[in-house]
């Protein structure tokens, strides 16, 4: 067969050399498309981030105006995938020189990156340029610091919401949930939404995600590991087979029963699909990261409903975490560049910056003058929903449950928390899923600890 | 199906490995010259020192490795003998990740090598117009890991992807293809069998093209069904290429990377969490290299079984 | 099979209708593709997969909004370089391995061997260290490099190297050739055949890597196609199925006409033998 191949090339040999010059040729014409490389005069700064979809083209809009606005430094922003894989690029590719010199890095990998020591805390550039930090959230702000030391500079910050398709529930008369939701509120519209629609419209969805399980303890007032859920010390335990989890997938468990319920999976395609399913108006409920707002009002000719993270029965919500990313300097690279990563960083934060960001995707702005601003101003007129998100947040008294979690392994811990819930979602015996779990997640732990000599 | 050959696969075009090993036997020395080594060096060295730092040194430091517990940045620190070889192989989930590859591996080779077959065996008939069949057949060829993710994702996608929307035509329960843990199983198996189709096709054809006729003459006067043919006559006669495709495609089934990045990452529940997909989730995931390493080197030697009998088998066809 | 057959025409048609049906079944994915590639992304979100509201639009947002051709090109340099490397390297080694004589000549050929036991993807760990060490990351060498030659390679040479005739040799030595005329005007002339073959293999199999430039490449610059695809995938959020499976079509169709183009050498190919 091979040398069937070998044959038809040599018959063909010179149509085919051509086609493959002229295709080298294509690219060397194209090598502009996709990055830049510095102009001129211009100090290079390498800026890995997460952000795909329309996050990454208003995020590519503010990196443009950035370079845009001053002459020393030019911004280059480069799209590594999913948060958890960004991790180890990160980690892995320090050191050398296509590592980038300012990074985007998730909630969960903050105790990571702190004792990697491949960052410089952006203290040391807040307190170098009298930098005012009041205006930017502080329960934002805490997330990323240890020890009064600020590591990381909060940047896309997103809380999770309860999304409803409101049309969809007048046309069948449905009374919508109220703004802080419990369980059983919930279950009562999805229940009633998949009967009256006679089983054309499911009622809810909860993606297969650690972090929304995660939310759910936080909102329960419960701790996952111990030492405060490491803001108090290096952890050393993890609770997940705790009443409050087992509460959070039983009502899951009931919907799924009830068969309102559709499970789109984990991952990314679960998050496209369950968005792609609501759009179309077969899908009635879903709780998500507020980052979607945008995506979820741009072309949505149904009227869209959020409310809080909803809180089980009986007890009074505690209010949920903040979820997203922050921005990182790499130590890697020359002081002049290092700079030139604040100089993105502190444009970013800005009002005007941030409150565009969050019109255009639904992340919350973190300066409080964002708020005065004329585009969230004119977003808020348009749609009164997104400033549910905002009022989620202010509504939270930061306590260790709903600050996040400081512990290095996260990433693991939430994919055995997500492979609990998948096996729940497909009918396991909750109890043994959990236990399965938090075996899993203690052995690591300990070893983690052992590793790294704590 | 057409690996990379530099990965240190051997899916050799069967022919040319077998037909010409037979030469192997008469070894013969062209030239005897005192200068040759210098030659050698010049003419070997290259390649000696890539094979060298690329696939030998590789082997000891991830041996190494595995003998260490690694910090954050992925550093060896702590040295634990054989543990995280002992936690592995106790542990269900690693168990589990094995026991999946197995079922995935045995599934696809099976159908494979099944489907291949009829679709050889029904080419190989003598009808008009016979050539746009074989064409068709083996255009899986031209299908690269990627863009046979991406049709196949459609297919299977829950919300808008042509299988629901064949359900819901024909008012069929729907299939959680990629939610299910048995069903994403099975939707990475079709998807892999797909992919191998046009290489096997190809192969066992020639294979049956290449059975003398005078053989099926033969059997023809004396009254044998077409059935009996295939049976007694086809299938005795392909078997050393059959057993050949089966070894490749064997391998390449414990090597599936690719398609599980792109269609399952590993999940429902560890459904489809193959043992390269593995690898490359502790390393590069969660950062854990100590244990990545020791799953490495146990891949390594389920690998390495499996070339070595498939080094044994052309020994044997070379001796005959 | 050359079936005496006796009820000729009802067996034909029932042979025709399965050949159809497995021809439809195997076709069935790339029609499908194919189809809703050129269906609004809207359409087939509704499910109007019947829709005739068919246009190029998908193919012209993936090639003024995606890099795909540069991805595409990316991955031809790879290919390209590689396959020539692995050319030269190979049928260097597997002419020591055939004309040459020195020491230890019998154990390195088993050493060569013994790495296709090896499966790179079992070393990846060790080999992103060497590669970053050797500052190689995000490049197109870091691509190459790894796979400038190949086990696989050099045992196919040197078996084809095996079959030339001693008297090419002799009559080389008689002409006085040393080793590199006869490698280069000699040996490698001779063994067009087995060499272009194993061209096409590499060139596929480095069109074909996915794990290794996934976690060695960082930017588009150098992306090869396959990790393109899944790139996109995973940044264009929001469910863009007509513009995804337009960029599917984009890489798939070239492959596809050179198999479609190449038919009758596949069909008399295994006609005269060549696979066995």
């Amino acid at each position: 067969m091979m040398g069937k191949i070998g044959l038809f090339l040599k018959n063909h040999l010179i149509p085919i050399i051509a086609v493959v010059v002229v295709a080298i040729g294509v690219v060397f014409v194209n090598a502009s498309h996709g990055e830049t490389n510095a102009k001129a005069g211009r100090t290079p700064i390498v800026f890995w981030h997460e952000m795909g979809g329309p996050a990454e083209q208003a995020l590519d809009k503010m990196v443009d105006n950035f370079n845009k606005s001053q002459n020393k430094y030019e911004v280059i922003p480069q799209y590594e995938g999913a948060y958890d894989e960004a991790v180890q690029k990160i980690i892995q590719s320090h050191g050398t020189s296509v590592s980038p010199a300012l990074f985007q890095s998730f909630d969960i990998s903050t105790a990571q990156m702190m004792h990697s020591k491949y960052t410089t805390p952006v203290q040391k550039f807040i307190d170098e340029d009298h930098y005012d930090t009041s205006d930017i959230s502080p329960v934002a702000r805490s997330f990323y610091s240890n020890k009064g030391q600020q590591l990381a500079m909060p940047f896309n910050t997103s809380q999770p919401v309860l999304y409803y398709n409101a049309t969809l529930l007048k046309k069948y008369g449905i009374t919508p949930p109220s703004k802080s939701p419990s369980y059983s509120e919930i279950t009562r519209v999805a229940k009633e939404l998949y009967a009256k629609s006679h089983h054309k419209v499911k009622g809810m969805t909860m993606e297969i995600y650690g972090w929304l399980l995660e939310e759910a303890l936080a909102n329960d007032k419960t701790k996952l590991i111990n030492n405060g859920d490491g803001h108090q010390g290096n952890p050393t335990k993890i609770n997940v087979n705790n009443p409050n989890t087992v509460k959070f997938l039983k009502w899951i468990r009931t919907n799924i029963k009830s068969g309102d319920f559709v499970n789109y999976g984990s991952g990314a395609s679960a998050e496209t699909n369950e968005i792609a399913a609501f759009l179309a108006g077969k899908l009635g409920i879903f709780v998500q990261s507020s980052a979607y707002i945008g995506q979820l009002t741009t072309g949505n000719k149904n009227k869209l409903g959020i409310s809080y993270f909803p809180h089980p029965d009986g007890t009074k919500a505690n209010g949920v975490g903040i979820g997203g990313a922050a921005l990182w300097i790499s130590n890697d690279k020359p002081e002049k560049v290092q700079k030139g990563a604040f100089e993105f960083i502190k444009y970013a934060e800005s009002a005007k910056n941030q409150a565009n960001w969050q019109v255009a995707t639904g992340y919350l702005a973190l300066n409080k003058k964002s708020q005065k601003e004329k585009a969230l101003q004119d977003l808020y007129k348009k749609i009164p929903a997104a400033r549910v998100p905002g009022e989620q947040l202010a509504s939270a008294k930061p306590n260790n449950a709903n600050s996040g979690i400081l512990m290095e392994g996260m990433q693991l811990t939430r994919e055995l928390e997500e492979t609990a819930m998948e096996t729940v979602y497909n009918g396991g015996n909750i109890d043994s899923a959990l236990t399965a779990a938090n075996k899993a997640m203690n052995a690591n732990l300990l070893t983690t600890n052992k590793a790294d000599g704590r | 199906m057409l690996k990379s050959p530099a990965s240190g696969s051997s899916t050799a075009p069967i022919n040319q490995a077998e037909t010409k090993a037979k030469i192997e036997a008469s070894e013969k020395d062209f030239s005897l010259n005192a200068k040759d080594k210098y030659y050698a060096l010049l003419f070997l060295g290259p390649s000696l020192l890539i094979l060298g730092v690329f696939i030998f040194y590789p082997m000891f430091k991830t041996l190494y490795l595995s003998l260490f517990l690694t910090n954050t940045v992925g550093k060896p620190t702590v040295f634990v003998g054989l543990s995280n070889y002992i936690n592995l192989l106790t542990s269900a989930d690693y168990l589990n990740s094995l026991a999946v590859t197995m079922v995935y591996v045995l599934a696809v080779t099976a159908l494979t090598i099944a489907l291949g077959l009829l679709l050889a065996s029904l080419a190989s008939k003598k009808l008009a117009g016979i050539g746009i069949f074989r064409t068709l057949f083996s255009s899986t060829m031209g299908v690269s890991v990627s863009v046979a993710a991406i049709f196949w994702l459609f297919i299977f996608n829950p919300s808008t992807g042509f299988l629901s929307l064949v359900s819901t035509w024909l008012h069929l329960p729907m299939i959680g293809w990629l939610t299910d843990p048995m069903w994403a199983m099975v939707a990475v198996i079709i998807t892999t069998v797909w992919m191998n189709l046009g290489f096997t096709f190809l192969i066992l054809f020639g294979a049956i093209q290449s059975v003398p006729t005078t053989l099926y003459e033969a059997a023809s006067i004396e009254g044998a069904s077409s059935r009996f043919q295939f049976f007694h006559i086809t299938i005795p006669s392909i078997s050393p290429t059959l057993f050949f495709v089966s070894i490749v495609t064997l391998i390449d089934g414990f090597k599936s990377f690719g398609l599980i990045d792109l269609m399952t990452k590993g999940g429902p529940t560890n459904a489809t969490n193959m043992l390269v997909y593995r690898i490359y989730k502790d390393a590069f995931y969660s950062g854990n290299f100590a244990q990545a390493s020791a799953e490495s080197l146990i891949l390594t030697v389920i690998i390495a079984l499996f070339t070595l009998l498939q080094f044994k088998v052309l020994e044997k066809r070379v001796n005959y | 099979m050359n079936v005496v057959a006796k009820p000729k025409l009802a067996r034909n048609i029932g042979s025709y209708l399965l050949l159809t049906v497995l021809a439809l079944v195997v076709l069935a994915p790339f029609f499908i593709g194919l189809w809703t590639s050129f269906l609004p992304t809207m359409q087939i979100a509704k499910g109007n997969f019947l829709s005739t509201d068919l246009s190029f639009q998908n193919y012209i947002d993936a090639f003024t909004q995606t890099p795909i051709l540069h991805y595409l090109g990316n991955s031809l340099v790879i290919s390209t370089v590689t396959m020539f490397a692995q050319l030269l390297f190979c049928s260097m080694s597997a002419y020591a391995f055939v004309f040459l004589d020195f020491k230890y000549k019998r154990s390195l050929f088993v050493l060569v061997l013994a790495t296709m036991m090896l499966p790179f993807e079992a070393e990846i760990i060790p080999n992103f260290s060497t590669v970053k060490a050797m500052g190689l990351l995000n490049s197109y060498s870091v691509m190459i490099i790894p796979f400038l030659t190949s086990a696989f390679g050099i045992f196919m040479l040197r078996q084809s190297f095996k079959q030339m005739p001693a008297e090419l040799k002799e009559a080389a030595d008689i002409e006085g050739l040393g080793h590199l005329q006869f490698y280069w005007k000699i040996v490698m002339p001779y063994n067009r055949i087995p060499l272009i073959t194993l061209g096409a293999y590499s060139f596929l199999g480095a069109w074909n890597q996915y794990l290794w430039p996934m976690l060695t490449t960082f930017s588009n610059s150098f992306r090869p196609v396959q990790n393109g695809l899944r790139q996109l995938q995973s940044e264009e959020t929001f469910n863009d199925w007509g513009m995804i499976q337009a960029t599917a079509a984009i890489v798939v169709i070239p492959t596809l006409i050179v198999l479609f183009v190449g038919q009758h050498y596949f069909k008399s190919g295994a006609n005269e033998g060549a696979v066995k």
